[in-house]
């Protein structure tokens, strides 16, 4: 007989090999759910990696396409680690862009060594302020911010969507108005690094923020309080933290950066601001957070995997019949056996004789 | 004339918000036996865009709006009985769960729409219709807003008393809200907990199933990707602030579905205001509902916490 019971210590060995069983199984239940639709398995995941790792060009998008969700992987990082289950990335991003469009247009002709930084900054506010709402809601209301930031995700929402369909930054044609704001003028894009023409700068944002994170969490107090508020806020409590105080910096930081991604699609890749190419960026956040074992370096690894399969998935629709909302449904799949990993990585393989 | 009007629009907001409060009362209630048994279900959401879009396929392929009400039903349990293998055998964080349950739920519907759709029109559907109930539907005002509606719609009426009864009046009420209360108490006397937390997880999730397959046949005649929009949220949000009980959660219900008819109802009247806030109001009604409600004293005390034998 074999039983399970709960390790004391850990097991580095035994964690490693039950993630990789959690990947494997992720893609034998998504290769039966490719099969179930009738779909070439053995042709969409070779195109999946062609497209992902096949060559400079797909290595590229990979990067450009894993930006964002580093950046709200980590924004699920700093809130989820202190047991803060903000959702509000999804909003967050979207505030960023608007934010962002809103600074570009406040900045519009000044030196690029001050734009940048500027558009950058007032994206990052803009889900800051959401974050601020989110902590102010729960201190001072008792309102859980889970269900304050679903909220706050459709209030923003339908806010963009008003800004750009009867509102004043919507692209107006003679006889339809399009979901769209008119697009940036060139010298507003991000710059493009090794003159390739896709690869903006913005894309070594997230290895710095993740770094920036790394250190925060292991070397900071502020590390110690967010950790510490996971752990025993009890605890935290009595020695002295301002636990309200602290929430409130979480969030803010949380907003922040899952604001920054907003803020890096739209001078980085859209060059306009619409709601097609941000949708989802907060969810997938949340799964790459959760599958990077909510560490920086973890949801690095996690972010650019995503970034691959979204980055395969171009080359997939192309090549095939898949539709590309495969990816999503990939991450969910892969999701869920990460956290049954995440179980088994706890507990070891016992083996009892049967009386 | 213009008082006949008025008179006429009242009809109509009050016979919408009976409407609209279906499948937010089945899901609700659903996830109400849930929460009782001391799951934080945070799935509602992608359990109602499953029942939803199960009951889309039953209804394009078979023809039959009942057999789709079957199947949302089926896909409901389905949800459950995953969230049930996370959180009561697994142990893992109910957040966690249920938000990687949401998850799932939208990659996959969305997949499978897709390939369903693949290459051709969107086949629709025709949904339920309201019956008027002989004698009573012409009674004037009254009439029509509680006697001409959806069969669902008196089902979904009839399940609250019903949740109540078996909460509060059957042994095994007895036991289900001692599983949120002090399920160690069950544990000592030999009865499963978990078998009784599978058991309440999925009758409560094929109950918020059959709410978002109501979404679908009542209200549509086609699935949208994000179909549910939210109102998985909303249901928990009725479920705080109607403090988990029955008839509270009935109360908190009827408010949301009432703000939604209005919304509606402002925009075909032509109100001067973008249809965004409109839509929004739900969402912004619950963040201040939420601010009022203070006191939760209704909560199950085990609420979330997984149980563990010491």
């Amino acid at each position: 007989m074999i039983r399970f019971e709960p390790r004391t210590e850990r097991d580095s060995l035994w964690t490693a090999t039950s993630f990789a069983i959690a990947v494997a199984a992720g893609l034998a239940v998504s290769a039966l759910l490719l099969a179930s639709t009738g779909a070439d398995v053995g042709q969409v995941f070779a195109a999946l990696v062609q497209g992902a790792v096949g060559s400079p060009k797909a290595m590229a998008t990979t990067l450009v396409k894993a930006t964002p969700i580093i950046l709200t992987g980590l924004a699920t990082v700093i809130a989820f680690r202190a047991q803060l289950w903000s959702i509000g990335q999804e909003g967050q991003v979207f505030a960023g862009a608007m934010g962002g469009y809103l600074g570009g247009q406040l900045l519009a002709g000044m030196p690029p060594l001050l734009f940048f930084p500027g558009v950058l900054a007032s994206g990052m506010a803009a889900g800051m302020g959401l974050g601020w709402l989110a902590a102010q809601l729960r201190n001072r209301f008792g309102v859980s911010e889970i269900i304050s930031t679903v909220m706050l995700n459709y209030l923003v929402i339908y806010l963009l969507s008003w800004l750009l369909q009867g509102g004043p930054w919507g692209e107006h044609g003679t006889t339809i108005s399009y979901q769209q704001s008119p697009m940036l003028p060139d010298e507003t894009f991000l710059p493009a690094l090794f003159g390739s023409n896709r690869l903006h700068a913005g894309v070594l944002l997230p290895f710095l923020a993740a770094a920036l994170c790394a250190v925060v969490m292991s070397r900071t107090p502020l590390g110690y309080e967010i950790r510490g508020l996971g752990y025993n806020p009890e605890a935290l409590r009595h020695k002295g933290v301002n636990i309200a105080r602290t929430v409130t910096i979480i969030l803010l930081t949380s907003g922040g950066l899952a604001a920054l991604a907003g803020a890096t699609e739209l001078f980085g890749v859209a060059h306009r601001l619409r709601a097609d190419n941000l949708v989802g960026l907060g969810y997938t956040g949340i799964i790459v957070g959760m599958i990077g074992g909510l560490r920086p370096l973890g949801t690095v690894m996690a972010g650019l995997f995503f970034g691959g399969l979204a980055s395969g998935a171009v080359y997939m629709r192309v090549l095939g019949d898949v539709p590309a909302s495969l990816v999503p449904a990939i991450q969910g799949i892969t999701l869920f056996f990460f956290l049954c990993a995440g179980v088994l990585a706890r507990y070891r393989v016992v083996r009892v004789a049967v009386q | 004339m213009s008082q006949l009007f008025q008179e006429a629009i009242i009809v109509s907001i009050l016979a919408a918000t009976i409407r609209t409060m279906t499948p937010l009362l089945f899901s609700a209630m659903g996830e109400l036996i849930t929460q009782r048994a001391g799951i934080w279900n945070m799935g509602v959401e992608g359990t109602m865009l499953t029942g939803a879009f199960a009951a889309y396929i039953a209804a394009t392929t078979t023809g039959s709006l009942w057999f789709a009400v079957l199947a949302a039903i089926l896909a409901g349990a389905l949800m459950g009985a995953i969230i049930a293998f996370m959180t009561a055998t697994l142990r893992v964080d109910h957040f966690i769960a249920g938000l990687g349950l949401n998850l799932l739920a939208g990659g996959l519907t969305l997949y499978w729409f897709q390939s369903y759709i693949q290459g051709r029109a969107q086949p629709t559907f025709s949904g339920f219709q309201d019956v008027a109930i002989p004698m009573l539907s012409d009674i004037p005002v009254i009439g029509p807003i509680l006697f001409s509606q959806r069969a669902l719609t008196y089902v979904a009426l009839f399940v609250v008393p019903l949740v109540w009864f078996l909460l509060y009046r059957s042994r095994y009420g007895l036991e289900l809200r001692c599983l949120g209360e002090n399920p160690k108490a069950l544990d000592v006397k030999g009865l499963s907990v978990t078998a009784r937390q599978f058991a309440a997880v999925m009758t409560g999730s094929a109950l918020t199933g059959l709410g978002g397959g109501f979404l679908m046949l009542g209200f549509s005649d086609r699935f949208l990707a994000d179909f549910t929009a939210g109102r998985g949220w909303i249901v928990i949000v009725a479920l705080i602030a109607g403090n988990w009980k029955p008839k509270g959660v009935l109360i908190a219900v009827i408010a949301f579905a009432f703000l939604e008819s209005l919304a509606t109802h402002l925009q075909v009247l032509g109100a001067q205001v973008p249809h965004q806030l409109l839509l929004a109001l739900p969402y912004l009604a619950s963040i201040v509902l939420l601010m009022g409600v203070r006191f939760r004293t209704g909560q199950p005390t085990r609420l979330g916490i997984p149980y563990k034998r010491e």
